[in-house]
């Protein structure tokens, strides 16, 4: 083989080396931006705590859930939880309730199947932060109704039987979103709205009673 | 052997360019330095993505003493006592013989002091006590109390036409310079722009970037061939301004009139020539783009909210001779700001939302149309708020100024919609909507039906209902029109 050939062989393989080099590199620094993104599940997950203990006496609450059809958009169902020390952990029973979906036929689940509530904690203003996992918005259906009830199923369920909570933040992933699936404000807190449920409010409840009524109530008291 | 020694060093002089490949020189960039009554544009080097300036130049401009020890390699800056001293290749600096350490060494080439941009703020402020401010990334240096108003850029396409609005806080002089296929907005002052470029693309603009590399600054709209005609109109006492660019394919008269003027109306013939009270209508089409909003076997939503405003745009061209805006007109995402922004840029005095519901039962068969949840958000203005504290206020309140006239066009709509499509069920309803909240004019959204419903979703694929839904739509706006509640707007 003429030897400018081999010259010409050895530089042409060089720099195929050279641009190998470059070309190995780029492709380590993409795949090192992809791995950066992706987060270990944490190993040490916390023992799972009871959410009340066996002396804590039963508390009846008042479940709301997306109608099936009709004027008002959730209705009630009784249910009953535990009246645990911690209003957290009340919280989260009436959160499980309403994961588990209505016992009638004539309510409809108010959340995604793989919704699941990552953290709740309770601020001192009686804000409850509610943390979902990303399928409560992933896998909603949709619908600016539908995303109406899913919210207003979670507010009211909570403010109603608690009224050590004032208002409910929902946040998802661990962050705060715009909205849960496009339309629904979640950056302000949200307060109880009734007037898209069959329930009154407490404090009306109260004032329709007859006056004897609550005459006798106010003697008792 | 020959051939050896030869195949080695070009090995080693390959191995070196990729080692050192990243300390090759990346660009060359103007900067200015606003100083309070004159300016200093410097040639910037970007080595290893680190920005150096010519220091030198910097402080002759200044007219601080130094000394340039060719020897030593050492650059001494005096200003009072005080004495800085710098040394090539070295990140140590020495300020009055206390060590001050910069993030990257300051070189010298071709008798040029290189240091990087934080050397200003490490050491020219305590040397001088002239204070700098920058931005990361941002091409520009304000000095001392140089007063720089902040510069919002945004492009839109709206139908037929594409805007570009500048807001600043102070007003501003403008100037429009057409070049062949560019835009010149020349500005007559200094100005800190949120954004050096904007990330808009449309059959009308190319890029929209903004250019102060000579110290003046101005705005350079790469355009294409499609543009025909482009107007700039100011408004809001020159701290708003509009550049709008036609195309050749629309007539210029449907475009948006200017806002600070009163809007010439089309000449149509089926135009009612009563006063309109309603001018500028836009219709935001839900979803798009990713966001597909809704899904039936038949149709998504974003394509069915997309086919009903498009029948709905000319359904109001035709019948009330108003104009009609779209926040999209082809398959895009957008968030919920820039929907309502494309409404409170134009002075819309009407705004609708087009959505189609989804509800997990699937016999359902009912419609909504919402207006925003009144006193949302009630709890959380501080209408104590004095000074600063007011400049961070969320702006989800836009709603409120228009909340009865919404409930009025709402309730317009609701009864129209309820006669011609008997037997379906309209409410109205409120909600704390993002896309509404932040709207300054009636605004309402509505839901269509119900797209797990798969007799319902077959309808709202049909072009014929779409069309009688529109024109429905389109006279409960003229009613709302004549209405003494649109007068408000």
């Amino acid at each position: 083989m003429p030897r400018h050939i081999k010259i010409g062989l050895i530089v042409f393989g060089i720099g195929g080396a050279i641009a190998m080099g470059f070309f190995v590199d780029i492709v380590g620094r993409v795949r090192s931006m992809v791995n950066e993104r992706e987060t270990e599940e944490n190993p040490f997950k916390p023992p799972a705590q009871p959410l009340y203990s066996p002396t804590d006496p039963p508390m009846a609450v008042k479940v709301f859930f997306p109608a099936e059809s009709g004027d008002s958009l959730l209705v009630a169902e009784d249910q009953t939880i535990f009246q645990s020390a911690e209003i957290a952990n009340r919280a989260r029973q009436i959160l499980q309730k309403i994961q588990e979906g209505p016992k009638l036929d004539t309510m409809l689940a108010p959340l995604p199947k793989d919704a699941k509530v990552q953290d709740l904690f309770i601020s001192e203003q009686g804000t409850a932060f509610i943390d979902f996992s990303d399928a409560m918005a992933t896998a909603h259906p949709g619908g600016v109704l539908n995303e109406l009830t899913t919210i207003y199923s979670i507010v009211d369920s909570l403010t109603y039987n608690l009224p050590e909570i004032k208002q409910v933040k929902i946040l998802i992933g661990g962050v705060e979103k715009e909205t849960l699936a496009g339309h629904c404000l979640l950056l302000l807190p949200l307060e109880m709205d009734l007037s898209i449920t069959n329930v009154m409010p407490r404090d009306e409840k109260i004032a329709q009673l007859p006056r004897s009524a609550s005459a006798v109530a106010r003697s008792i008291n | 052997m020959k051939l050896i020694r030869i195949a080695i060093s070009l090995a080693a002089l390959g191995a070196a360019l990729f080692f050192f490949g990243g300390l090759i020189r990346a660009a060359d960039t103007n900067i200015p330095i606003y100083f309070p009554n004159s300016k200093l544009v410097v040639k910037a080097e970007v080595l290893n993505r680190v920005t150096y300036l010519p220091i030198k130049q910097v402080i002759e401009f200044m007219g601080i003493p130094y000394t340039d020890a060719l020897a030593l390699e050492t650059l001494t800056i005096r200003s009072g006592n005080s004495r800085l001293l710098m040394t090539k290749n070295s990140a140590l600096v020495s300020y009055n013989d206390q060590i001050l350490l910069l993030p990257s060494p300051i070189l010298r080439e071709d008798g040029r002091w290189l240091a990087p941009i934080e050397f200003l703020t490490i050491g020219l402020t305590r040397l001088t006590g002239t204070e700098f401010r920058y931005r990361a990334g941002a091409p520009r240096i304000y000095a001392e109390n140089v007063d720089a108003p902040e510069l919002e850029m945004n492009a839109q396409t709206l139908g037929p036409i594409t805007r570009l609005t500048l807001r600043c806080s102070v007003p501003l002089n403008v100037e429009l310079k057409r070049d062949d296929q560019r835009a010149i907005l020349a500005i007559d002052r200094s100005v800190d722009p949120f954004r050096e470029r904007l990330d808009h693309r449309d059959r009308m603009v190319r890029s929209v970037v903004f250019d102060d590399s000579d110290g003046n600054a101005k705005i350079v709209v790469d355009t294409t061939r499609d543009v025909t005609d482009m107007r700039l109109t100011a408004a809001d006492n020159n701290r708003v301004y509009f550049l709008d660019l036609f195309t050749k394919r629309e007539p210029v008269t449907e475009a948006v009139p200017p806002p600070a003027l009163p809007a010439a109306p089309a000449a149509r013939p089926d135009v009612i020539p009563a006063e309109r009270k309603v001018r500028v209508v836009v219709i935001d089409p839900g979803h798009g783009g990713m966001d597909t909003g809704a899904k039936s076997a038949a149709i998504a939503e974003k394509d069915f909210t997309l086919a009903l405003a498009r029948k709905l745009r000319s359904a109001l061209q035709t019948r009330l001779g108003t104009t009609v805006l779209l926040t999209r007109d082809s398959d895009v995402a957008l968030d919920n700001e820039a929907r309502s922004a494309v409404a409170n840029n134009n002075q819309a005095n009407l705004f609708i939302s087009v959505h189609a519901g989804y509800s997990t039962n699937k016999t359902d068969a009912g419609s909504s149309v919402f207006v925003m949840k009144e006193n949302f958000g009630e709890g959380f203005t501080t209408a104590s708020a004095t000074g600063r504290d007011q400049l961070f206020l969320p702006w989800y309140l836009g709603y409120r100024i228009h909340q009865q006239a919404s409930v009025s066009a709402a309730n317009f709509l609701q009864e129209a919609l309820s006669k011609a499509i008997p037997g379906s069920k309209f409410a109205v309803r409120t909600a704390p909507l993002a896309v509404l909240s932040s709207a300054t004019m009636p605004s309402l959204l509505l839901e269509m039906g119900n797209l797990n419903n798969p007799m319902n979703a077959q309808t709202l694929t049909d072009a014929s209902f779409q069309s009688r839904l529109a024109a429905t739509i389109a006279d409960a706006v003229q009613r709302f029109s004549e209405s003494p509640q649109a007068a408000a707007n």
